[in-house]
């Protein structure tokens, strides 16, 4: 269980990005959070994996305080927490499986992985992973050869890598065409139907929200606006949440 | 508002067409002054370049035919005796034979200005040789330039030079000359190629300088690194400002300096371009830093990597290649530096060239030109090629 209290974010320039958030999140759920860009989705899940250090608040993750941690506990914590990206962030330069590789980071041994080691059942978990997300056949290449869907999968094979219980998902299919968006929120959501991890992902588009969430929260201004099933999401919240002159966009 | 509404709002243009032509020729005016001076001043004179192209044809000509391969030479010498001036006994004619080679002359004694036929026989048929005038005392004078027959005869009329009457013997010899044997190279172009060994050399000891000074110091003249405190952009100002004004100052400048300060030869060639590469290269590598991607960063952090596993796996693949890259481009840079550095002292190949202009030995250094000019384009289409690949 994942429990945020009273998580506040101000940036260095005075920007309140999360005001004063609390929510919960059960495992094996598939949150979405919605809201505008700027609205502090991207503030509120890199809180969650300390990328972003919160200026108020404790985020309880199965009785563990991850504001508390620093260091070694830290990654140990940060290694089970999956993240996948709007951009992908992978290294374009680097192959497609070491970039895969990459996702065992905080498991091998610092030294051997500095000369680029890694043990035998590893790459072979990584090929693994590759193939489930469709793409073993790319493993070789340089990760910018591939296309923006087979980019966010290489994303999903690192995370799957971590063989983590929590993913993070910022924006995973705002770059991409609707068609490759479903089959990739159709990954994240076997692997919260199937191995029962718990999903937090933002997503831009209602439609999408509705279609994959178990639950939604929504964000405006860095507060939540909104908590409770896809389907309590009428007009009148609607225009609430993404302001009165917003149309639904859907898609399909 | 739509398009057309917007276009409509903009205030009309004044007509300035008066007070612009009137710039026009103001600006026009100045130009010409500036070219007039210029012309002037730069010694422009369109007559030499047709009424001195003799003089270049020749040089060219030399340098189109460099001294790279030679052969083993033999010669055949004979000799004969001549009076000058005259007296009741003048030597006698050498002897006839049928297969010695000798030497008959119209006349065995004479006067300066005189005309006098040399004729040979029995020498090497098909032979280019010279007739020489060997006076007893003061140099040796060739006098004509003869081709042998397929019978080894020639003729050949001279007209005695003005030399010291003496009692002494004069001596008039022909030389013939062939070359024998496979060509191997000319010693000119054995010293090229060692001095070329060394210009490669010198370049690539100038880039490691430059690599070794320049990677460390391109964290620090790296904005996006260095934005952290007011301290580290006071280093990061002062860091650029050397990069700038170290790479302002020509590397022939810095060669004269160094070849001041340790000497002339190749150490100060290195240094000089060592020095010029470290604010070459550390202005691109930092820029190389400037311009990394950080999401790579964020998303291998986000894996609980350690910070070196987070340097090795995010930060280096994305600078590594372009360092390489320019590394090489740079190596590329300083042959083709080196290859003239040598004229103001640095060592290498220029200081041959330069000395062999100045000797007016353009054969010579030709060989020198023709060095350069492959290995120069040798470095740059493997660089390419090596870049390529990397990046």
């Amino acid at each position: 269980m994942l429990e945020v209290e009273n998580l506040t974010k101000i940036y260095d320039g005075g920007t309140v990005a999360v005001k004063d958030l609390s929510f919960t999140v059960k495992d094996g759920e598939f949150l979405v959070i919605i809201g505008l860009s700027g609205s502090g989705k991207s503030t509120l899940l890199r809180c969650i994996n300390r990328l972003i250090e919160p200026t108020e608040g404790r985020i309880i993750w199965d009785g563990v305080d991850i504001t508390q941690l620093s260091g070694e506990e830290l990654r140990k914590v940060r290694r089970h927490i999956g993240m996948i990206f709007q951009q992908f962030n992978l290294v374009k330069r680097s192959s497609v499986l070491t970039n895969v590789l990459s996702g065992r980071l905080g498991y091998v041994n610092p030294w051997r992985s500095a000369i680029g080691r890694f043990p035998k059942e590893d790459v072979e978990q990584a090929l693994g992973c590759l193939d489930r997300v469709g793409i073993l056949d790319q493993a070789y290449k340089r990760a910018d050869e591939l296309s923006g869907g087979q980019q966010q999968r290489v994303g999903i094979a690192r995370a799957l890598m971590q063989e983590p219980t929590l993913i993070l998902a910022d924006e995973p299919v705002a770059s991409l065409d609707p068609a490759t968006s479903h089959s990739i929120l159709r990954y994240i959501e076997d692997l919260n139907r199937d191995e029962g991890v718990t999903v937090l992902c933002s997503l831009h588009f209602l439609s999408l929200a509705r279609a994959y969430a178990s639950r939604i929260i929504a964000l405006k201004d860095g507060e939540m606006v909104f908590e409770g099933l896809p389907a309590e999401i009428d007009d009148a919240r609607f225009k609430e949440i993404y302001g009165e002159e917003a149309i639904q966009v859907e898609i399909r | 508002m739509s398009a057309q509404e917007e276009r409509q709002e903009k205030p009309a243009k004044e007509p300035r067409g008066l007070l612009s032509s009137w710039r026009f020729i103001g600006v026009l005016f100045v130009g010409i002054l500036v070219y007039a001076y210029a012309w002037q001043s730069t010694e422009i004179d369109l007559r030499r370049l047709v009424v001195d192209a003799p003089d270049i044809v020749h040089i060219v000509t030399q340098i189109v035919q460099p001294d790279v391969l030679t052969r083993d030479k033999e010669y055949q010498e004979v000799l004969t005796n001549f009076q000058l001036p005259c007296t009741d006994s003048p030597p006698e004619q050498m002897a006839a034979s049928e297969s010695e080679p000798y030497l008959v002359l119209s006349h065995t004694c004479g006067a300066p200005g005189e005309p006098l036929s040399v004729e040979g026989f029995n020498l090497r048929p098909n032979t280019r040789g010279t007739v020489r005038w060997i006076p007893p005392e003061g140099t040796t004078r060739s006098l004509a330039h003869f081709d042998s027959d397929g019978e080894g005869h020639f003729v050949e009329g001279i007209s005695i030079p003005s030399v010291v009457e003496s009692e002494e013997l004069h001596q008039i010899q022909t030389e013939l000359r062939w070359e024998v044997g496979l060509p191997y190279p000319s010693e000119t172009a054995r010293v090229v190629f060692d001095k070329m060994l060394e210009t490669i050399m010198l370049a690539l000891m100038a880039t490691t300088l430059g690599v070794f000074v320049a990677v460390p110091l391109s964290f620090l003249a790296a904005r996006n690194l260095m934005s952290v405190s007011r301290g580290t952009m006071v280093i990061y100002f002062v860091i650029r400002g050397i990069f700038n004004i170290v790479r302002s100052i020509e590397p022939l400048i810095w060669a004269v300096v160094f070849a001041v300060w340790v000497g002339i030869g190749p150490f100060a060639g290195v240094l000089a371009l060592g020095m010029h590469s470290i604010a070459a290269l550390g202005k691109l590598y930092s820029e190389q830093v400037e311009s990394i991607d950080t999401g790579p960063i964020e998303a291998v952090t986000a894996t609980g990597a350690n910070v070196l596993q987070t340097i090795i796996y995010a930060v280096v693949p994305q600078i590594v290649p372009p360092y390489l890259a320019f590394t090489i481009y740079r190596w590329d840079i300083n042959v083709r530096m080196s290859t003239i550095i040598g004229m103001v002292g640095g060592g290498g190949v220029g200081f041959l060239l330069i000395q062999w202009v100045n000797l007016l030995r353009y054969k010579q250094a030709g060989v020198a030109v023709w060095a350069i000019t492959v290995v120069v384009w040798v470095m740059d289409f493997v660089s390419g090629v090596v870049r390529e690949k990397i990046v």
